[in-house]
């Protein structure tokens, strides 16, 4: 009887709410409840969920109080708390100039208030597949910070997620933060995404990165959202790229291998046959326009 | 306020028990689970056993009538089956899910062609007309057939025929505040509420059918709406259930739907029509077969109306002279459905201009020039609300908005269609609709239409205006007081429209068909002139002169408007003056009560000229300029006319390219689950720039009209679909004959295209 | 849970269950009625509210999350009678129809107008996304938007150029 379960209106579940104020406490309260708690960030995600009944925790715990989850900082490269507003990295100039592709995947999620309350942190852990901060982050080859009761551990964005709406995360854990290495010079990036109205979950995304040297691509990393059960790297295009020079040819043969490279499926947003054949035109773009912010640099 | 917002003490707070089955029957329902709780419950056992029909627009001979309040035999996924009371809306969700209950499942069908197979399990085994259990067969609710001139003849003698099958989309209102109603029992067995409804006459002419409480006992009050679109014409379910509650309770009830109940309340109606139309060479139209199947959802709302108007808005488009039209109704296991913004004219505008411009493309004339030779235009007749509802033309501006409209958007520069080879692809289409102005006519049809309003002057020479109209957002009370204040002579802020209820309005039949200002503010004027009559006669006797040589002017000094006598000096005096000396000799309160009939229903005119661009390798439709122009008579609020124009636009291209209620085949829920997170709309980044959409109005007066003005609200949404899908065919040369029109389905054509 | 916050200027102090809302402290517990549920999972705007100064969802924020700092809502934004440019402008410019999406939409253009005073067409259109309207198609939004821009950004010409010996 599900749809007599679901009431918008309210939040039809009853909860103990914690607001700790440091990480000790924080993962205390993980440890004793595990499995019965739910991290609260934004907000965005979890309520939704839980009005939706599709998760009924006992306990909640707002992290946003802890100072040591929030903010940014350089310091070998972007490093941001797991709480850290995606508005304040919207307006963050470090990200506006030293990774521009993570400020346009953060720009196209929700709208303005749903920037002022939903957090990297949380945009991650909820583990969407399309999730537009992820496919950046795992472009640009970012690692996520973990903490739990046996210490921190370090693990790539692309190995962050297992499967839509889970992650590596043990239920005592909690992804402190996330950082970003910086880019070299030479080094261009893009991040497109379709959706059905600018207001959407993308349909499609896509980030970039080419590092460009002597005119010949030297690295590069093609992430893509919504075509996977996680955001998903294409290697074989990306082998392709390295050590070659950006033609038109080149960029279409990449196109074809990123669209054979992707397991796409059919919802209630758009046919599988749709993700397949679109992502051949966002390849190509965002490969032109890497290319040619990396000649700009 | 809206009633959403109003907030009583000692208020309880509803909860509905909807069916999770899209047909099923119960076999056993306990509630006391919920009534340990402290809820107040009531079940399908106990609500009234009286079956009806929740829109009273129509007269009984065309009111098919299949709801209940609450059922036990559920037909669609979210029909109320039982509903809980609580002290909070926390509580009553608690008590709701201890409703135990048990349900045979049965057989459901969700596509209105499928449901008439012969062997497919009836909705329905008979529905209610007048006192009369009318026989269902093949799950057709109702039909009709019309037929004029031979369109055999009418063919054999075309040059070109185009035949299609065109596929609307079930689209969901989303207007923005959810169904609700706050009911208040009264000691005295009656009842007070507030509801979101557009006829708060109707509201309590149904509630006195379903439960007998006398009509002087109910009161319904007039409450701020927060949009509407049509989903408010009928009684929304809501009200009986939270009426059946608060007589239960003892005490006010509010029941207010979420947004997912809201998805599963009520949806447009999705059409299916099999059109075949022929020309001859010279332009002329000179056959047309309409074949409308209507899928009507789990219980008719107004399916047997539309039906009529549905051919009645085809025939009124261009002329045929040779023209048959088959129209059933078809029971589905689905939302049920009801009018939208343009009652179907949005889905058969959109397949007639698809046809047509097919028809110029064959006979190689302009598009333009083929609709002009043949639109029903001034002299014609036109059907207003279908077969019974018909008028003269008397006002049409449809050339200078085609010629003017043409022009702004550069239509001689457009690109041919299936000519581009580039990435992106650039087209102009072009649509043209109308829609009626009421559903007036000379002669009692089986449509209800009047309306009624008083008027009366305050001792200081203000007047209270009282009308049980709705105002839903079109500025509708805001044109009755210009009407009003411009008849008598008076400043606009002299005008209070006051909010009033049914206990101290005449009947108003709805505000719908595009109605507000050409009738309710009809009546308005009709009222208006009464109340000057009298003020000319007390100022008569003040003045010492003859009543029919005295004039009324405003003046904003003064604030008052001021009774003179043209030519003579100091012959002049205040209404104010006037009304407060009435007073201290006792002559009576100036006041009138008027019911003003229209007696035809001018149709209002509107062309749109829609540029898109393609992506062809996302299949992405991008908005370039908009060129919209309407014809509505005499414009008494610009600035809220351009308003309806602009938001007509916004639902027209959601409507073509966006929004759909798809159902999954085995459970029967929505694919969207009722969350608007699938139910996409176009926001501000989503419309093109102020400069490149321009509104114009063509220069005409509608002689029945008040101050000779029609209606805009519908016209402003009707031609949009095929305006665009026609920009879209002239991008690509590819036509689509199922709405919406989305990327993956603009890819896959142009996939296909490229293969064949 | 007790908590303790700033409404429209003024201290107040109120008893909330944890799974309590934002919206529905609003609406039902202190009758300010402006912040609407339109769909309550974050997709409308209708239930826009200014906290700290930021447009937030309010349908999807616990009430306790207000705790020490400032909430301001369509109710707030008025002095008495006096009404700001914003309300003004919409009235104005034609940007009501229904009204049940406008408080959302002040709300949102206010903090839009504080952060950036000349906006260009576009930054409006990006920033107003949030909020959804079914009856204007948004034209004479952008207008009035537009028009209290720039009434605003006059009267602090004025203001400074009064301030200027």
């Amino acid at each position: 009887m599900e749809i007599n379960k679901v009431n918008t209106h309210i939040i039809p579940v009853e909860f103990e709410y914690h607001a700790p104020t440091n990480l000790k406490d924080a993962l205390e309260l993980l440890s004793k409840h595990g499995a019965e708690a739910r991290l609260l960030a934004g907000g965005t995600d979890l309520l939704v969920k839980m009005k939706q009944r599709l998760i009924e925790p006992k306990h909640i715990i707002n992290v946003k109080k802890i100072d040591e989850l929030k903010g940014i900082v350089e310091e070998d490269g972007l490093r941001m708390g797991a709480a850290t507003k995606l508005r304040t990295i919207e307006r963050s100039e470090v990200v506006k100039e030293r990774f521009p592709l993570l400020g346009e995947a953060v720009r196209v999620i929700g709208s303005v208030q749903v920037r002022n309350m939903a957090t990297v942190g949380g945009n991650l852990c909820n583990a969407s597949p399309a999730a537009d901060a992820a496919v950046a982050l795992v472009a640009l080859d970012a690692e996520a910070r973990i903490i739990g009761p046996e210490g921190v551990r370090v693990v790539p964005m692309e190995a962050f997620f297992k499967g839509p709406g889970q992650t590596v995360l043990r239920p005592d854990e909690l992804l402190t933060g996330i950082s970003v290495p910086y880019l070299p010079e030479g080094t261009g990036t893009s991040f497109i995404k379709i959706g059905r109205t600018s207001l959407d979950i993308a349909t499609i995304n896509i980030g970039a990165v080419l590092v460009m040297e002597g005119g010949v691509v030297k690295d590069c990393r093609i992430a893509l959202g919504a075509v996977a059960p996680t955001p998903i790297r294409v290697g074989k295009a990306e082998a392709f790229l390295r050590g070659k020079k950006l033609t038109d040819e080149v960029i279409g043969a990449a196109a074809e291998m990123v669209a054979g490279g992707i397991r796409p499926i059919t919802d209630i947003r758009a046919t599988a046959e749709y993700r397949r054949e679109a992502s051949k035109a966002l390849t190509r773009d965002a490969l032109t326009i890497a290319g040619k912010r990396s000649r700009r640099r | 306020m809206y009633a959403s917002d109003i907030s009583l003490p000692h208020m309880l707070h509803a909860r509905v028990l909807k069916s999770p089955h899209p047909r099923a029957r119960v076999r056993s329902i306990d509630v006391s689970g919920a009534e340990a709780m402290g809820a107040v419950a009531v079940t399908f056992e106990e609500t009234p056993n009286v079956r009806f029909c929740p829109r009273l627009v129509s007269t009984p001979e065309a009111t098919y009538k299949d709801w209940l309040v609450l059922t036990g035999e559920p037909l669609y996924v979210g029909e109320p089956i039982a509903a809980v009371a609580a002290e909070t809306e926390e509580e009553a969700q608690r008590a709701l899910e201890a409703i135990e209950v048990e349900f045979d499942v049965g057989e459901a069908s969700f596509d209105a062609l499928d449901s008439m197979k012969p062997g497919k399990p009836l909705l329905h085994r008979t529905v209610l007309l007048k006192d009369d259990e009318i026989e269902v067969e093949n799950n057709v609710g109702c039909e009709l057939e019309i037929e004029e001139g031979n369109i055999e003849a009418g063919f054999a003698g075309s040059d070109v025929v185009v035949e299609r099958e065109y596929r609307t989309n079930r689209r969901y209102h989303d207007q923005l505040e959810t169904k609700s109603v706050v009911v208040n029992p009264q000691p005295n067995g009656g009842i007070t509420l507030w509801n979101t409804t557009q006829t708060i006459h109707n509201t309590r002419l149904l509630l006195h059918q379903i439960f007998g409480i006398p009509m002087g006992k109910i009161n319904v009050k007039k409450a701020a709406l927060g949009g509407s679109f049509g989903s408010s014409i009928q009684t929304n379910v809501v009200v009986p259930i939270a009426v059946a509650l608060a007589l239960k309770a003892g005490r006010p009830v509010r029941l207010s739907y979420t947004r997912e109940e809201d998805l599963y309340d009520h949806v447009s109606y999705q059409m299916i029509f099999r059109l075949k139309t022929g020309a001859t060479r010279d332009g002329k139209l000179k056959a047309g077969r309409l074949e409308a199947f209507l899928d009507i959802g789990a219980h008719q709302i107004q399916a047997y109306p539309l039906l009529g108007c549905v051919v009645g808005w085809w025939v009124s488009l261009y002329k045929l002279p040779n023209m048959k039209y088959v129209g059933k109704a078809v029971y589905t296991n689905k939302v049920p459905s009801c009018a939208f913004r343009g009652y179907g004219n949005p889905q058969i505008t959109w397949a007639v201009e698809s046809t047509m411009d097919e028809l110029a493309e064959a006979l190689d004339i302009d598009p333009i020039e083929f609709r002009l030779r043949n639109y029903v235009g001034m002299g014609d007749i036109f059907w207003g609300q279908g077969p019974k509802v018909k008028s003269v033309i008397r006002s049409c501006g449809v050339e200078e908005i085609l010629r003017k409209g043409a022009k702004l958007i550069g239509w001689g520069d457009r690109p041919r269609p299936g000519e581009q080879k580039g990435r992106y692809r650039r087209g102009i289409g072009m649509g043209r609709g109308f829609h009626t102005s009421s559903a007036g006519a000379a002669v009692p049809s089986t449509v209800v239409d009047y309306s009624g309003a008083m008027l009366k002057v305050n001792e200081d020479g203000t007047l209270d205006y009282v009308t049980a109209m709705m105002d839903c957002g079109g500025g509708t009370m805001d044109a009755h007081a210009k009407i009003i204040a411009e008849e008598i002579g008076v400043p606009l802020e002299n005008v209070n429209v006051v909010i009033a209820d049914t206990q101290t309005t005449v009947y108003d039949v709805n505000t719908h068909a595009s109605r507000g200002v050409y009738a309710g503010g009809g009546a308005a004027h009709k009222v208006a002139k009464k109340v000057k009559e009298k003020i000319l006669d007390y100022a008569a006797k003040l003045l010492d002169a003859y009543p029919h040589t005295l004039k009324i002017r405003p003046d904003e000094g003064l604030g008052q408007g001021v009774v003179y006598a043209e030519g003579v000096e100091g012959r002049e005096i205040t209404i104010g003056e006037i009304t407060s000396t009435a007073r201290y000799k006792n002559w009576g309160t100036i006041a009138a009560v008027e019911s003003l009939r229209q007696g035809s229903c001018p149709p209002h005119f509107t062309g749109y000229f829609v540029e898109v661009e393609v992506d062809t390798e996302t299949g992405v439709a991008k908005l370039g300029r908009v060129v919209a122009g309407a014809d509505i008579g005499t414009v008494i609020n610009p600035i809220l006319a351009a308003g309806q124009i602009h938001g007509g636009f916004a639902m027209g291209w959601s409507m073509t390219t966006l929004e759909d209620t798809a159902y999954d085949p085995v459970t029967g829920c929505l694919m969207n689950r009722g969350f608007v997170t699938d139910y996409k709309l176009p926001t501000s980044r989503d419309m093109p720039p102020l400069d490149d959409f321009t509104v114009f109005f063509a220069d005409t007066y509608e002689p029945t009209g008040p101050f000779g003005a029609k209606g805009v609200g519908e016209g402003a949404l009707n031609p949009v679909a095929g305006a665009v899908a026609n920009a879209i065919y002239d991008a690509l040369g590819i036509r689509f004959f199922e709405l919406p029109i989305t990327p993956s389905k603009i890819l896959k054509a142009l996939g296909e295209k490229e293969d064949g | 849970m007790e908590i303790e916050f700033t409404l429209n200027g003024r201290r107040r102090r109120v008893d909330v269950r944890p799974n309590e809302l934002l919206l529905n402290l609003l609406r039902d517990d202190l009758h300010l009625t402006g912040a609407k549920y339109g769909c309550g999972i974050g997709e409308c705007g209708a239930c826009t509210v200014l906290l700290d100064g930021a447009p937030i969802l309010s349908c999807l924020t616990l009430a306790a999350e207000v705790d020490g700092r400032e909430v301001i809502t369509i109710e707030g934004i008025a002095k008495g009678w006096n009404l700001d440019a914003v309300q003004e402008a919409f009235i104005e410019e034609g940007a009501v129809q229904c009204g049940f999406c406008t408080p959302g939409f002040i709300l949102t253009t206010e903090a839009l107008l504080r952060e950036n005073p000349d906006p260009s067409e576009e930054e409006i259109r990006e920033y107003l996304k949030g909020n959804f309207c079914r009856c204007t198609g948004y034209v004479n939004i952008i207008k009035a938007v537009k028009t209290a821009a720039s009434r605003l950004r006059q009267a602090r010409n004025q203001t400074s150029k009064e301030q200027t010996p």
